[in-house]
């Protein structure tokens, strides 16, 4: 198989460069601290603002609600965050690093790698308000939190396997960018971020938009083990990660094909 | 006495590496259309370790493109590059740094990506530091350099930090009439280091009498000659006036 021996190359790759892609996210994140001195509080204030908005307009403009419609909402906010920002990141990522690439050869999926841990990190700080909002309002906790670290595998490795694929067609095709923001938008508002699609959508439909969007899948994962107490559907966490791993081969195959002719394009 | 770099029949060409956009493809109904440009041509050469090789050619001639093909930077279309587990690093003007983090950063991130320790980095980053002349500025964002400090610290981390094999594209001096001394003399002293292997790219052909052990003409992507510093570079001189006429 094809995928095996890039798949290889890969581990091999991130071992390598596991250093650099640590440090790299370390700087960058330190680099938006000491910009500003309020900024690493923006980590909180910007899903939390977010999660006022979204309630507002739910229960007070459209009059409907979910059970505990903030944690509810902020749930959906911050994987969509995990999720949309290593997507959009990756299109130009290949540009924002010229420099670095006309220097020296690296590994390009590893800027990726790098980029990834930034909003990783971000994502478990805001995560941490999640345990907040729970006890404000009172939700009670299961054992089945315990399951977090696996669903936020899956769509980790499906984030990175999608960006993996856009960073290499970034390089090449100049307006990817617009289309994937309208995309992004796109699945922003099917992934049921505001609101349950299990309830809204008529019934052969929510079903599919659930198994069918990982973003919606995964939303509704993390919603079931910290708010109802419910058990994963293993089974179908067990395909998105084999779909995660598909995506991956096929991205990291296409840059280790052509990545050395990016200097020569950007 | 072994080869630190071999190089056989390369060929670099840029084709159908346009950028494409969906507007225009859509505009066009052709998705791709192909420009080739060969860049190098069937190039061979060895460098032995220790040894000093310059580049000379006129501009445009494939220069720049072969030190990035040594150096991995490109991918070569034919032939290949062998190093023989040599590391590799190309110091060229102005390139290199990510803006938003501080010059100390900066050294520790390429000294990662030149595949150094991050103990080995540590400890060569007072000397680092101290060559660049920053002072405090090393723990300021890059991007409030100004020009010289840039093209200081890019210098100082590619003289300290010492690959196995530098390559130089027309970097003999960088900085104002001070650091251009300091770095000139940095400079000699690495080339003259014997367990350093040197490839350098310049248009200063007193500078490359002095220095190189051989050169090697490149034309068009071809290799007119390789040999002797003098013989070559006297029938380069030649061919170049024969242009202006």
């Amino acid at each position: 198989m094809i995928g095996s021996e890039n798949l290889k190359k890969f581990f091999y790759n991130l071992k390598k460069y596991y250093k650099y892609s640590v440090y790299a996210a370390k700087a960058e994140l330190k680099s938006e601290i000491t910009n500003s001195y309020l900024n690493w509080l923006w980590w909180f204030l910007d899903p939390i603002s977010y999660m006022l908005i979204y309630t507002f307009i739910v229960e007070v403009v459209f009059k409907t609600t979910e059970q505990y419609f903030p944690v509810f909402v902020f749930i959906g906010l911050t994987t969509w965050d995990l999720f949309s920002k290593t997507v959009s990141g990756s299109v130009k990522l290949v540009k924002n690093n010229i420099g670095t690439i006309n220097k020296v050869y690296l590994p390009k999926y590893i800027l990726l790698v790098s980029k990834s841990f930034v909003f990783l990190f971000k994502f478990l700080i805001s995560f941490t308000l999640i345990i907040v909002l729970m006890l404000l309002f009172k939700v009670p906790f299961s054992w089945q939190i315990l399951n977090f670290p696996i669903i936020l595998f899956i769509i980790y490795i499906i984030s990175f396997g999608c960006g993996t694929i856009l960073s290499h067609f970034g390089v090449f095709v100049e307006d990817l960018s617009n289309i994937i923001n309208i995309l992004l938008k796109l699945v922003f508002y099917f992934s049921g971020i505001f609101y349950a699609i299990a309830t809204r959508i008529p019934a052969p439909f929510n079903k599919l938009m659930v198994t069918l969007n990982p973003v919606a899948f995964c939303i509704d994962q993390f919603r079931r083990i910290f708010l109802y107490g419910a058990i994963p559907n293993y089974l179908l966490l067990f395909l998105w990660f084999i779909a995660g791993i598909i995506l991956i081969v096929i991205g990291v195959s296409l840059i280790n094909k052509y990545e050395n002719s990016y200097a020569k394009v950007v | 006495m072994t080869n630190a770099i071999e190089v056989s029949d390369l060929y670099v060409s840029y084709k159908g590496l346009k950028k494409i956009s969906i507007k225009q493809s859509i505009a066009k109904f052709k998705f791709n259309q192909t420009e080739i440009f060969e860049a190098l041509k069937g190039v061979s050469f060895n460098v032995e370790e220790g040894k000093i090789l310059g580049i000379i050619g006129k501009n445009g001639s494939g220069k720049s493109t072969l030190l990035r093909a040594i150096s991995g930077i490109f991918s070569p279309d034919k032939g290949n590059v062998n190093l023989n587990n040599h590391s590799i690093s190309l110091l060229s003007i102005g390139v290199g740094f990510q803006t938003k983090l501080t010059g100390y950063e900066n050294i520790i991130l390429s000294g990662l990506l030149l595949g150094f320790s991050e103990e080995e980095i540590r400890k060569k980053i007072p000397k680092i530091i101290e060559f660049s002349e920053l002072g405090d500025f090393i723990y300021k964002p890059v991007r409030t350099y100004s020009s010289g400090m840039y093209s200081k610290l890019s210098f100082s981390i590619t003289a300290i930090l010492e690959t196995d094999i530098i390559l130089i594209d027309e970097v003999l001096s960088v900085g104002d009439i001070h650091f251009k001394e300091k770095s000139s003399k940095k400079m000699n002293e690495i080339i003259k280091d014997e367990t350093k292997t040197v490839v350098i790219v310049s248009h200063n052909m007193s500078t490359m009498r002095e220095l190189c052990d051989k050169i090697l003409w490149l034309n068009d992507g071809v290799v007119m000659e390789i040999g002797d510093t003098n013989d070559v570079i006297s029938h380069y001189e030649e061919f170049m006036k024969t242009l202006n006429k």
